[in-house]
């Protein structure tokens, strides 16, 4: 049985879905709580009390960074922009490498809490508290973003307003992260990321099952070649182009440094490894495992491109716009043209298959071309700025069986819930140890855990806010990665100077900081450079100066590093 | 009697379970990077026609 369908106005979403949907979040949340129980000290409750295995370290980190967003919209990236989205992570191992030399065994033996508390110890509190402060606006941001995608499936799938679907999303993760701490945080996210493989796999599965009985995998993927979608590597190098080989391998490697080098979220994972080497071998098992998975994700993406040569698709996937659309004064033509380039193209990619001769490659080219062109004109006459990140959701949703639906929801579920408890956590983290400690100088262990907690519960809130702006932004992976972007620079320059420039002094970080920071922006107001060079730019300006002004402006007495 | 792993200090250096040394894990994340490169890059040759590419 499959299901009537959104766009047939049908009940998208049966009993057996809720079950399943519901049920997994139950046994999520009560497995998390339930191995975080005693985590009643401020460092069990912020840092697992320093006890964590690498694999559930690493699977927390990927779970963190994986969110729904990954399979909302990468799917819908591959769909639309083939598959060099893959090359962005090329950088990803390297960072780790590195981090693992450096970042890991700093921390471990600087003995913080947070990355900016050992600033805090090799400058002062100014460079800590200006550091602080951009990670808490940079991934203030991206919490609600990250909470926006799963409201994008739920208001879509169950029918609730994404409103509501923001607040429902906020109440759960808020409700498990305040009562357990980093280690329900790990331990659900550990569930979460075993549950997201399962629906990868079942999601390409299903993907291939539906295709018709004459077209096979190998079909499906010589269609999505000659479409340019499996351009997985692109040499070609361009200031502009965000995604090719050295775009990926460079301005890759810089910002997988920042994020996982300087972002709490991923900092605050690997603190709570029991040992350096625990630590290691989760950004290690990181470097492994997330290029075959990105790989993945986006290869379904271009199955279902391929999928829908064969089941015609509505002309736009977000069902409003395309409302909006069949409601217009020219939904006719749209439509018929639509019909038109469908069947022609359907017919050029059989015929293609057949004879596999160049005649008809730049046949089926063509007609690909006006199916592009008339969902472009379909999307402007409508102003639908995110069509991408529906496309993955319309094809569970219509091709999925009654209970699998409520799989696939729940592993979307899945990836949201972890990337916004991992980020409400290190939010919450930073807030009450770089920003409210230090001037509680006589605050006890309890006073801190409660204060640790208020905190949380105010970042869940806060994202749920901001979750209401979040659909305005176009691309959601693309959006998130854009904000970070604005801020990591200056704060991996930061560290590099922290790390290997014995000579730089805190007013030297601190002016760095800010130099790279305008560099940055003013690289994204006024210039066309691709977002994934923000960093190597930030991080560059952020070194200069601060070089520069360590060197003209000598250590004053009051550089000495603060108390933590 | 092995020692509670969680009473050791958090910042004990271990060696790594394989490969001997970090140093020898770290070239084979490399190794194995390049070799993902060069299989992405055969990927995209094999199924896109020469025509578009």
């Amino acid at each position: 049985m499959v299901h009537p369908g959104l766009y047939a106005g049908g009940d998208p979403v049966t009993t057996l879905d809720w079950v399943v949907l519901v049920g997994w979040l139950l046994v999520t949340i009560v497995y998390g709580l339930y191995k975080a129980r005693g985590s009643n000290t401020t460092q069990a409750y912020l840092l697992a009390g320093k006890s964590m295995p690498w694999y559930a370290i690493g699977l927390s980190i990927m779970a963190t960074q994986a969110s729904a967003i990954t399979f909302i919209s990468t799917t819908g990236q591959s769909y639309v922009d083939g598959m060099r989205f893959v090359q962005f992570y090329f950088g990803l191992p390297l960072a780790m490498v590195i981090l693992s030399m450096t970042a890991v065994p700093i921390f471990h033996r600087a003995d913080v809490y947070t990355a900016y508390e050992y600033l805090g110890q090799r400058f002062d509190r100014r460079a800590r508290t200006l550091v602080s402060l951009l990670f808490l606006v940079s991934r203030g941001l991206g919490a609600g973003v990250a909470l926006y995608a799963p409201a994008v499936v739920l208001s879509v799938a169950l029918g609730f307003s994404e409103r509501w679907t923001t607040i429902l999303m906020g109440v759960l993760v808020v409700g498990y992260t305040t009562m357990g701490g980093v280690k329900a945080v790990t331990w659900s996210d550990v569930q979460q990321m075993l549950l997201i493989f399962g629906g990868l796999v079942t999601a390409l599965f299903l993907a291939v099952w539906n295709l018709p009985a004459d077209i096979g995998l190998g079909d499906a993927v010589s269609i999505a070649g000659a479409a340019g979608r499996l351009n997985a590597i692109v040499t070609t190098f361009d200031w502009d182009d965000r995604y090719n080989v050295w775009s990926g391998l460079i301005g890759g490697m810089f910002l997988a440094l920042a994020y996982f080098g300087t972002d709490q979220s991923q900092v605050q994972r690997y603190l709570t490894g029991r040992s350096i080497a625990q630590s290691r071998l989760s950004l290690l098992f990181n470097a492994m495992a997330k290029i075959p998975m990105q790989f993945f994700v986006l290869f379904i993406g271009t199955v279902v491109f391929a999928y829908y040569h064969f089941e015609k698709p509505p002309v736009l996937f977000q069902p409003a716009d395309q409302r909006k659309l069949e409601a217009g004064a020219e939904a006719g033509a749209m439509t018929g043209r639509f019909d038109r380039a469908f069947t022609e193209r359907r017919d050029a990619a059989r015929t293609w298959l057949k004879s596999r001769s160049e005649a008809d490659l730049a046949r089926y080219r063509a007609t690909q071309k006006e199916v592009d062109a008339t969902r472009a004109a379909a999307m402007k006459q409508t102003g639908a700025a995110a069509d991408t990140n529906y496309i993955f959701l319309h094809f569970v949703t219509t091709t999925m069986p009654p209970g699998l639906v409520g799989l696939m929801i729940a592993v979307i579920f899945a990836a949201a819930m972890s990337t916004i408890s991992g980020e409400v956590n290190s939010l919450a983290t930073v807030t009450i140890m770089d920003l409210y400690r230090p001037f509680q100088a006589n605050a006890g262990d309890a006073h801190l855990l409660l204060a640790s907690r208020v905190a949380t519960m105010f970042w869940g809130t806060y994202a749920v806010v901001f979750a209401g702006f979040a659909g305005r932004l176009g691309s959601l992976i693309e959006a998130v990665n854009i904000v970070g972007s604005l801020f990591y620079g200056g704060m991996l320059g930061a560290f590099v100077v922290a790390f290997f420039m014995p000579r730089v002094t805190s007013a030297g970080a601190f002016w760095g900081v800010l130099a790279g920071e305008a560099a940055i922006f003013y690289c994204f107001l006024a210039t066309k450079i691709s977002f994934l060079w923000y960093n190597v730019i930030g991080a560059l300006v952020v070194i200069a100066v601060a070089v520069a002004v360590s060197a003209v402006a000598p250590a004053k007495a009051t550089d000495t590093p603060s108390a933590s | 009697m092995q020692p509670d792993e969680r009473l050791r200090p958090h910042s004990v250096d271990d060696p790594p379970p394989f490969l001997g040394t970090w140093n020898n894990v770290y070239l084979a994340i490399v190794l194995y990077l390049a070799l993902l490169i060069a299989a992405f890059g055969w990927f995209t040759l094999a199924f896109t026609p020469v025509v578009i590419r």
